[in-house]
């Protein structure tokens, strides 16, 4: 089964495409160029929404563990996929201030390890000009500082961030 | 002391996956660990027993990768040793405690983003420090909190130490 990933490239889905790097094991996913984002996944069906790109791929592959291992954690884990998309968009506000109050004890956003929420919520930060100004400058509150480095050490975060960021420039 | 030294050489074994424990004993007055090695010789040390656990089991990449990781490896390694392992280190705990919450600021690892041997030793070495703090410490020093929690339940690493509850979530927000 191969499923197409249309990718809009004027404004990269970084977290679709991360889920579909670390699934890419178990679920094919072609990469496509396109005007909009969208995953086709039957003749009748697409999804255009990056939250529910994601959902789909993390479900497919249940072996990753990309949407949690309980159901707490799955609620968690849409908790912060809504607030990727609702908060960490323009203008930051207060939305800073509760993730850095959420990371301090965590080293993942949700559970032990690496989840859609990280995914998202990465992605949303990698293109928000305010915090690429606040980190560019040193005045990123220093746990989503230290969480968001780490990640963005990792090889697939690196691959995925340099090539599709570098392209919407 | 000593038996905890040898306790915690056991555990990195299972740790590491080695099958066939080796044969330990201790010598002088700090007890210091020695391991009977095959061919006759004896290596003597916490951190050098454990750096030959770690290649033993090929698994070199827990020394550091480049030469520069290496060397911050090394160091925490002889940190763990000399501040945790000196004598009244228990009263100096909390001063000890300050400086490597401040240290883990901005770092997943001792190493900074990867894990290493330091990582595993200064876990074995600081939890009977942590086990004592109340709730509200636990929170003050939330840096290193956060990485013995990480650390703790990372597959295999607890072994022969109870598990330290610690918050997921903070309940003294006035505290950074």
């Amino acid at each position: 089964m191969t499923l197409t990933l249309t990718v809009n490239s004027a404004s990269p889905p970084l977290g679709a495409l991360l889920t579909a790097e670390h699934v890419k094991s178990t679920v094919n996913v072609a990469i496509d160029q396109g005007k909009e984002t969208s995953l086709k996944v039957a003749d009748s069906v697409s999804f255009n929404d990056v939250n529910s790109i994601v959902r789909y791929l993390a479900r497919l592959s249940p072996s990753h563990v990309l949407y949690g291992t309980n159901l707490l954690e799955q609620a968690e884990i849409d908790h912060w996929l809504e607030f990727s998309s609702r908060h960490l968009s323009g203008q930051l506000g207060s939305a800073l201030q509760e993730l850095n109050s959420a990371l301090s004890l965590r080293t993942f956003l949700v559970g032990n390890s690496i989840s859609l929420a990280d995914f998202c919520v990465w992605s949303s930060l990698k293109v928000n000009s305010t915090w690429q100004k606040y980190f560019s400058e040193g005045q990123a509150p220093c746990h989503i500082k230290r969480w968001f480095s780490f990640l963005s050490n990792h090889e697939v975060f690196k691959s995925v961030g340099g090539k599709w960021t570098c392209a919407s420039v | 002391m000593a038996e905890a030294a040898l306790k915690e050489l056991a555990s990195l074994e299972k740790y590491l996956g080695l099958k066939k424990t080796n044969k330990y004993s201790t010598k002088g007055e700090r007890k210091v660990p020695v391991l009977q090695t095959k061919d006759g010789q004896d290596i003597v040390g916490l951190v050098t027993i454990a750096c030959h656990l770690v290649k033993a089991a090929k698994q070199e990449q827990l020394l550091g990768r480049t030469r520069e990781e290496s060397a911050v490896v090394q160091q925490w390694l002889e940190y763990r040793i000399v501040q945790l392992g000196a004598p009244g280190a228990k009263e100096e705990s909390r001063s000890t405690l300050r400086d490597l919450n401040e240290y883990l600021e901005d770092k997943v690892y001792f190493g900074g983003d990867f894990l290493s041997l330091a990582d595993i030793l200064m876990y074995y070495g600081l939890h009977s420090c942590m086990v004592d703090l109340t709730v509200q410490d636990r929170e003050k020093f939330v840096n290193v909190s956060r990485w013995f929690s990480h650390i703790q339940q990372l597959p295999n690493v607890q072994q022969h130490l109870p598990r330290v509850h610690i918050m997921k979530n903070r309940i003294y927000t006035n505290v950074h």
